[in-house]
């Protein structure tokens, strides 16, 4: 990257005339200038939209509104703590689901798969399952888990659809990072008589496990974030759990979805505070797992290159 | 764990007894799994379903599944085909694969159990036709329980085809339970694909596929079911926000991939990332808040709701998409057509548009295409800032795109209105088929290129 950036600046302040300087050099500056532009324009966006929701935002955020429930209808009970209480349940859960699958599904792929058909079309469907978008998750969600399967519309089925949406994600980071253990630690292993199974789980899992852990936050972050897939299946109550694991089979807003409903319903602008505020709070868990993710592949980079 | 034992000589007479040993496991494992699928083809004569029809309960075994109908009013229902089969395949898949681990081919007998477990599921999954087939026969309450016939299958099922797989030895076990888990992903398409055809065609069939695609009104309440708008919407909709989107994109993946100082790229590159992982609730609030009062000021005698607030957002939607993939791109065009270019007098500038982004172009496009799936997919962040009016698209007024439709009819829609709703999605989704299809094929063809030269 350095030599790249000093390469084209020597015949600019070599002295020679260019053949074509007068016209060249004139819209050179001008692409230049146009490609700084785009880049503060992505930057400034984003800035933006960070400052002003946080600044409209974090006043309203109090130790009441994080701990107290919610009701559409009593104005003393406007918190999140139910909202919060069910992405939670619906993190958690779902992260419980795949984490098996995913690992699984990656540790076939990397050590196990010979090329073939099935590997191909294992390939070729995760690609095509992580371009779909979370609509279709979440008719299908509904279609199958809640009305097929009978669950009903609850927090298990939000958290089945959910796994089937973020399992693409979890196997290509895991799979990447599987793939970063050197061969020859498998090699030594084998050498010494290991078995492939106890090769696979004693030597390139717990070498690969920062890579494993960001595949996870990175999916963490997908689950926080998601709500058109939710909306039918986990649904949009808003009461108090009740019972530890009887509310999994209950119906429950995540964040996201109170801030949809809240700021789609919102006339009165209390309920436009609780929208800013309810955004504040996602954007914040958003951005401490995005440094989270980032700060462990930075960890996961540095173990590989030592090894290298 | 046998292997790593047969490799040490030295102590040749343990090994005698611990391969014993491990035969007398594998024939007691077979012997189990056996025993576990005779329990499990069983299950076929015990109770396995009731149906609360009214006032009367039906309580069938699996047996009754295959051969029973039930008298409604005089007229014999009989179940779905589908569920006939699969009942009917239960025992049989778990008789076969107790006759296989008897003859030892415990690859085949585990395949045999797996089936056997899944076959009561897929009964399941036939539940809701057969409750509609009711309800349109006019029973008044139509639900059903399962019986614990139905667990047991499941788990002898599981059990017996982990115990049968165990007999080749644990690594073998593993290798099997890690390929299973593998083709879920490959098993969920499939599931996705049959049912978003099965929940979505009867609509179509019932309403006519030109006058459902091509009709111009749609009005549920007085049986218009035309999305034409819609689709315009959607595919406008990407249209400007690719048209918006894709150069800010690409020229800001050029400031990352060749112009960019260290110190700047590590302001922007997080940036990008952060831009991806925003919500989309959070970008449709921002809209709501930000864009459509913007627009408002600016073109005072509208709503604010517009098409153009949809373009906006979805243009801030895509970029990181674009910035990510154009940037990979970028980074994987050969050092040396750069050098040549350079050494040929080019400027760096006149390189980067000459020279580099034509040798990256099928990265970039595969870039784009990933953007336009992002963009016609995306529901709620649009649903906040499109206004939601079905009408033929224009810059400023209230429009609706297919995503929303969906969202925002499902809670209240019965009947043929909610079976076109799935047919919207239908629709939806062959659009994302036919994104994610072409962007497989060119970002092959993109890495086919780069790996020739």
């Amino acid at each position: 990257m350095v030599a790249s950036k000093t390469e084209p600046a020597a015949p600019v302040q070599s002295g020679y005339p260019s053949l074509h300087r007068s016209r060249r050099r004139v819209k050179d500056r001008v692409l230049a200038g146009l490609i700084y532009l785009c880049a503060a324009i992505t930057v400034c966006v984003l800035i933006g939209l960070i400052a002003y929701i946080l600044i409209q935002g974090v006043p309203y955020i109090s130790w009441d509104f994080l701990s107290t429930a919610y009701s559409a209808r009593d104005e003393a009970l406007q918190g999140i703590l139910p909202m919060i209480i069910n992405t939670l349940y619906i993190v958690i859960i779902t992260l419980l689901i795949v984490t098996p699958v995913g690992l699984s599904a990656a540790i076939y792929l990397t050590q196990y798969a010979k090329q073939g058909k099935l590997v191909k079309a294992i390939r070729f469907t995760t690609e095509v399952l992580s371009g779909v978008p979370s609509i279709i998750f979440g008719l299908f969600g509904y279609t199958v888990f809640c009305v097929m399967l009978g669950m009903g519309v609850s927090i298990l089925a939000g958290c089945l659809t959910m796994t089937i949406c973020i399992l693409p994600t979890i196997i290509r980071t895991t799979e990447e990072s599987l793939l970063a253990v050197p061969d020859s630690y498998k090699e030594g292993a084998l050498a010494l008589g290991a078995g492939k199974l106890r090769v696979v789980l004693g030597i390139v899992l717990p070498c690969a496990m920062p890579g494993v852990l960001t595949a996870l936050i990175l999916g963490m972050g997908r689950i926080v974030g998601e709500s058109a897939a939710l909306i039918f299946t986990s649904g949009m109550s808003y009461d108090m759990p009740r019972e530890f694991f009887g509310h999994i089979m209950q119906s429950g807003r995540t964040l996201t979805l109170h801030l949809y409903q809240t700021a789609s319903q919102a006339t009165d602008p209390n309920a436009f505070h609780i929208a800013y505020a309810t955004a504040s709070v996602l954007l914040i868990l958003v951005f401490l797992l995005n440094r989270l993710a980032s700060l462990l592949s930075r960890v996961f980079d540095k173990s590989a290159k030592a090894r290298a | 764990m046998e292997k790593t034992l047969v490799i040490n000589p030295a102590k040749t007479m343990n090994n005698e007894e611990k391969r014993r040993r491990a035969a007398l496991r594998r024939r007691c494992f077979s012997l189990v799994a056996a025993l576990l699928a005779l329990a499990g083809a069983a299950m076929f004569f015990l109770p396995f379903v009731t149906f609360h029809l009214g006032r009367t309960d039906y309580t069938f075994t699996s047996l009754q599944v295959v051969t029973g109908y039930i008298n409604v009013n005089g007229t014999p229902v009989s179940l779905p085909v589908i569920a006939k089969i699969a009942a009917a395949v239960c025992p049989l898949a778990f008789l076969a694969g107790g006759v296989l681990i008897l003859l030892k081919k415990p690859r085949s007998s585990a395949g045999c159990f797996m089936l056997g477990a899944i076959a009561p599921l897929a009964v399941m999954m036939t539940g809701n036709s057969i409750s509609s087939t009711f309800l349109d026969l006019g029973v008044s309450r139509v639900e059903m329980s399962y019986h614990t016939a139905l667990a047991v299958m499941l788990v002898a099922g599981l059990a017996a085809a982990v115990l049968s797989m165990s007999t080749k030895g644990v690594d073998k076990l593993a290798e099997s339970v890690f390929l299973v888990f593998a083709c879920m992903s490959v098993g969920a398409v499939a599931i996705i694909t049959i049912y978003m055809i099965a929940a979505g065609t009867p609509a179509i069939a019932e309403i006519g596929l030109g006058e459902f695609l091509f009709g111009t009104e749609w009005a549920p309440t007085s049986g218009s079911y035309g999305i034409l708008y819609m689709i315009l919407t959607s595919v406008l909709g990407t249209l400007g926000a690719i048209l918006i989107g894709v150069p800010i994109g690409l020229f800001t993946a050029i400031f990352l991939a060749e112009l960019a100082p260290r110190r700047l790229a590590g302001i922007v590159r997080p940036a990008v990332e952060l831009l991806a992982g925003i919500p989309s609730v959070i970008y449709g609030f921002f809209g709501m808040i930000i864009i459509v009062p913007a627009i408002r000021t600016v073109f005072p005698n509208t709503f604010g709701y517009s098409m153009l607030a949809m373009i906006l957002i979805l243009a801030i939607m895509v970029l990181p998409t674009i910035v990510n993939v154009s940037e990979t791109a970028l980074r994987a065009v050969p050092a040396s057509y750069k050098e040549a270019s350079l050494a040929l007098g080019n400027t760096h500038i006149g390189t980067i548009f000459k020279v580099m982004i034509p040798a990256a172009k099928s990265g970039i496009l595969a870039g784009v295409i990933l953007g336009v799936g992002r963009a016609i997919g995306e529901t709620m962040a649009v649903i906040m800032v499109c206004g939601n009016v079905v009408q033929f698209p224009q810059l400023l007024q209230s429009v609706r795109p297919l995503t929303a439709g969906v969202v925002l009819e499902m809670s209240y829609s019965y009947g043929l209105h909610r079976q076109a709703l799935f047919s919207i999605g239908l629709v939806l989704f062959v659009f994302i088929m036919i994104v994610n299809i072409s962007f497989t094929l060119i970002s092959r063809r993109g890495v086919k290129i780069d790996g020739r030269e």
